[in-house]
């Protein structure tokens, strides 16, 4: 059997969970959840230096880089304008032109204004960036992007941070209808069982932070996603049954030991 | 002249590499914006700063 491999902006991974460094109570922990978790790819953020006590941060050196793709996020950027800046901050601070693009006006809901995302990564797929555009699951605006120049899309399950899971899998489904690049289902997944879903239904990978960090057992938890999105992959490459609406034996019909009963018919 | 987002008192002279020194910010650590120009902390030019620039220093942390 060839190799499963997941090719996204030109490279390839043979993990389809990606992970945030987010929320994670110590650097220990951190890395001891990205190594049970097989992942490749690293979500981080960037944010403004405090000036008045500036340190660092230690992330990047608390992992082993020489292995793993850095996705810099946009996260926190409400307009196009802000995203396209903060994306080229990322560059200048991290070297790699991958983004995973976030505008997102509303802090209530975290959910993404597709307009502006779609100009943000008009502008920075034409400025050389790998472009991983965080939207809502909409077959029309993916195909946008994709058109765009976006390296991939990621449509989200449910809201940020709120663990509820794949709450639309018929809209995902119809993003991944025709999909021409990864889609990669980011946001909301709450346990192994959501991202097992996802990728049950064609998704090609999923982001996870929140579900992971703030388990009681990070590191284990990890291990238990990186489960579940193998079992998700398998069983969509193996191709599911066909759901019926009326129940159907597994057992033989005809030779069943029977006792004379009156009561029912034979 | 701002500095991540507060006004900054631009003396005579002041260049970018003086700033982040006088910030005691290690270069090596951030990225740096001035105005639309972007720069990698370990590269950033000897470059004169002035009235009105907009500079921005920011750094790597945990996220999702």
């Amino acid at each position: 059997m060839s190799p499963d491999i997941l090719r996204l902006g030109g490279r390839t991974f043979t993990s389809r969970l990606m992970l945030g460094t987010g929320k994670f109570t110590d650097f220990e922990v951190m890395r001891g959840a990205l190594e049970a978790s097989g992942t490749q790819i690293v979500t981080v953020a960037i944010r403004r230096v405090e000036l008045r006590a500036p340190g660092h941060d230690g992330l990047l050196d608390a992992l082993n880089w020489d292995h793993l793709q850095l996705l810099p996020n946009t996260a926190g950027c409400r307009t196009a304008a802000e995203a396209v800046r903060v994306a080229r901050l990322a560059r200048a601070a991290t070297g790699t032109p991958w983004v995973k693009l976030e505008v997102i006006p509303d802090a209530r809901w975290l959910l993404p204004d597709p307009v502006a995302t779609l100009r943000a990564a008009e502008e920075l797929a034409a400025d050389g960036f790998v472009v991983l555009p965080y939207v809502q699951p909409d077959a029309v605006l993916a195909r946008a992007l994709e058109a765009a120049g976006c390296a991939a899309v990621m449509p989200l399950a449910s809201p940020i941070g709120t663990g509820r899971g794949l709450r639309t899998p018929d809209l995902l489904t119809t993003v991944l209808d025709g999909a021409g690049v990864p889609v990669v289902v980011d946001a909301g997944l709450g346990v192994p069982s959501d991202a097992a879903q996802a990728l049950e239904l064609g998704a090609d990978a999923v982001l996870v932070n929140t579900a992971i960090a703030e388990a009681r057992d990070p590191v284990a938890m990890a291990h238990a996603f990186a489960l579940g999105v193998q079992a998700g992959r398998a069983a969509f490459l193996a191709g599911r049954m066909a759901p019926r609406a009326h129940a159907s034996p597994s057992s033989p019909v005809q030779g069943v030991p029977r006792l004379p009963d009156p009561e029912v018919p034979l | 002249m701002r500095v991540n987002g507060d006004p900054y008192p631009l003396t005579p002279g002041l260049s970018l590499p003086a700033l982040l020194h006088a910030l005691n910010i290690d270069p090596a650590r951030v990225a740096v914006a001035v105005n639309d120009d972007f720069y990698p902390g370990a590269r950033i030019p000897d470059r004169a700063l002035h009235e009105g620039d907009v500079v921005e220093i920011v750094r790597i942390l945990g996220g999702g």
